[in-house]
């Protein structure tokens, strides 16, 4: 049972990180590998405020969203000047930057030590037992996914379809591409630093190991097989990825060669997607 | 003093190493026009195919190698054939084959982790009481001597062979316009084939120098890869003299930036100079 919940707090994580992300490359376009980067981001301003300033966690998690908005915003502003390939790899590059920093900045992050001793919810309610914390996870996912639905189905969200379509097109209406770009990259970015603080509050450690570029390989994994452009789509593909992997775990492999393989068949899932079929399962839009 | 010239003599090998990834790179890069990846797993294939046959098979460490670049190189030209290639034909775009090889990158390298561990190991074979020679006050070792002026014999090499060859011309050619080339009678499958041949044997030629030089680990694809993809962008993408300029440029600006500050973050300031670069003049420093 105790296991179930874990699973179940982790697939709930990952599908915020997943919707979140969703946005940006599903509806947008952009083709983001930095989703662990504010997810890392958000995850440590929020065990940071929690540990060294001892606040309440709702309030630690405000300010992780509005921290992780702020560096979003900067990175943002270089970011939307590109598109297609370069984004992917520039983005990729904010994503090493963002580790290095949370590597070697120590007197902030205690560097590879790691933060440990976080402090479990707590607010009217005391969420420090897994079922509440489930429970309190499963209202993170609603809420998001509910902001989500509204922003993709309001005219803010058409514009976005737009520019993945056709961003000259859309230009030549009159709208400011960029600040667009830039809206729904700051929007995911906050989403995904409530997921770090879930995160670093459930785990009650964190290091920068958990923030690398393969993280955010996994997330855009999870989107693409379950569908670009549909969120209901990213919350399967969290499913079926968080899930999937612990076969392996009671197939009998050692540890160390469970995480490889896990690796491993994050990295076959995309290439036969890409051949056979680039959509994923739910999608509505191919890269 | 004589920091400076160590500081030089390192940026120098640095850019050496960073150049045989950038070439390879680079090379693909012209004729199939995608961020391939997968050219950083392929220099992690080189390293351990050296280290299991010195190792395990106790070979000789030239026949190792030799078929060290020999797999490495085979290895780019399968995944071109199971995977791109199919992809190519369907004319997808330049994403799905940048996420093609992403997974392409993540499961080999995990494959290899899964057979070989990940952890750090040495080829060593020669490291262990080797020549050291040293120039003004800094020093190199014979496999860093190496290095260097291997790669500036992979690189003329490969300058002749473009310049002087039909097969050259047949890649310049479908650098130009994959469509055209077809039509007027050139086989683009084939040659795109051999060109990854060619540019992931150098690759894994790079991951055995580097494990020579310090040691080889199924993560540093990753390092390598992003090291020559860089230095092919600011060098000017698609541009064999440019990719060898970066390189350098990469080489010196990394090796002085750690001077200041601490070494970890050699790879953050490695992407400060992309970024720069690409906001202010992003078409590198030589125009293809």
């Amino acid at each position: 049972m105790e296991y179930l919940t874990h699973l179940a707090i982790l697939f709930f994580i990952y599908a915020i990180l997943g919707v979140s992300l969703n946005l940006v490359v599903g509806y947008t376009g952009l083709l983001s590998s930095a989703h662990a980067a504010f997810y890392g981001i958000g995850a440590y301003a929020t065990a940071i405020a929690l540990t060294s300033l001892h606040i309440n966690f709702f309030l630690s998690l405000a300010a992780g969203i509005i921290i992780t908005g702020i560096i979003a915003f900067l990175i943002g502003i270089v970011l939307s000047r590109f598109r297609g390939d370069y984004y992917a790899l520039v983005s990729l590059g904010f994503n090493v930057i963002v580790y290095s920093v949370l590597l070697n900045w120590q007197g902030l992050t205690r560097g590879p030590l790691g933060m440990p001793g976080i402090p479990r919810p707590e607010f009217v309610f005391d969420f420090s037992s897994n079922i509440s914390f489930l429970i309190l996870s499963f209202l993170f996912v609603i809420v998001i996914y509910i902001i989500s639905r509204f922003l993709v189905a309001s005219s803010f969200g058409r514009v976005l379809k737009a520019i993945r379509e056709d961003e000259q097109a859309v230009q030549v209406f009159g709208y400011n591409t960029n600040y667009y770009k830039l809206a729904i990259f700051v929007i995911s970015a906050g989403m995904a630093a409530a997921a770090g603080s879930l995160f670093a509050s459930y785990i009650t450690f964190i290091d920068p190991s958990s923030f690398t570029v393969m993280e955010s390989v996994f997330i855009l994994a999870v989107i693409i097989l379950g569908g670009l452009s549909n969120l209901r789509g990213s919350i399967l593909g969290a499913f079926i990825l968080v899930l999937l992997p612990e076969a392996l775990r009671f197939a009998g492999f050692p540890q160390a060669i469970a995480a490889q393989m896990r690796q491993m068949v994050y990295g076959l899932c995309l290439i036969f997607l890409m051949l056979f079929r680039p959509q994923g399962l739910l999608g509505e839009y191919k890269l | 003093m004589e920091i400076i010239s160590q500081l030089t003599l390192n940026s120098i090998i640095a850019g050496a190493i960073y150049t045989l990834m950038a070439l390879g790179f680079n090379l693909i890069y012209g004729v199939v026009k995608f961020f391939n990846l997968a050219h950083g797993v392929v220099a992690v294939i080189g390293g351990y195919t050296v280290f299991l046959l010195t190792g395990a098979l106790g070979l000789n460490l030239y026949l190792s190698a030799a078929a060290g670049v020999f797999f490495a190189g085979l290895a780019g030209y399968g995944f071109d054939k199971l995977v791109f290639l199919p992809l190519r034909r369907r004319k997808t775009s330049s994403m799905v084959l940048l996420v093609a090889s992403l997974g392409v990158f993540t499961s080999a390298q995990a494959i290899i982790a899964i057979f070989f561990t990940s952890e750090f190991r040495t080829l060593g074979a020669v490291s262990a009481g080797e020549n050291i020679y040293s120039f003004s006050g800094g020093v190199i070792t014979q496999t860093q001597l190496i290095i260097l002026i291997s790669g500036m014999l992979i690189m003329l090499g490969l300058t002749t062979v473009l310049n002087r060859t039909i097969f050259g011309k047949a890649i310049k050619a479908i650098n130009d316009d994959a469509e055209v080339a077809r039509i007027v009678g050139i086989d683009t499958d084939r040659i795109t084939g051999h060109v990854f041949f060619i540019g992931s044997a150098i690759a894994g030629f790079a991951g055995i120098l580097v494990g020579f030089d310090t040691g080889i680990q199924p993560t540093m694809g990753m390092g390598l890869l992003l090291k020559g993809v860089i230095a092919s962008i600011i060098g000017g993408v698609g541009n064999i003299y440019g990719g060898v300029l970066g390189s350098f440029l990469l080489g010196f600006v990394e090796n002085f930036g750690i001077w200041k500050v601490p070494g970890e973050w050699k790879e953050a300031i490695a992407f400060f100079l992309l970024i720069l670069f690409l906001l202010v003049r992003p078409e590198g420093i030589m125009k293809r």
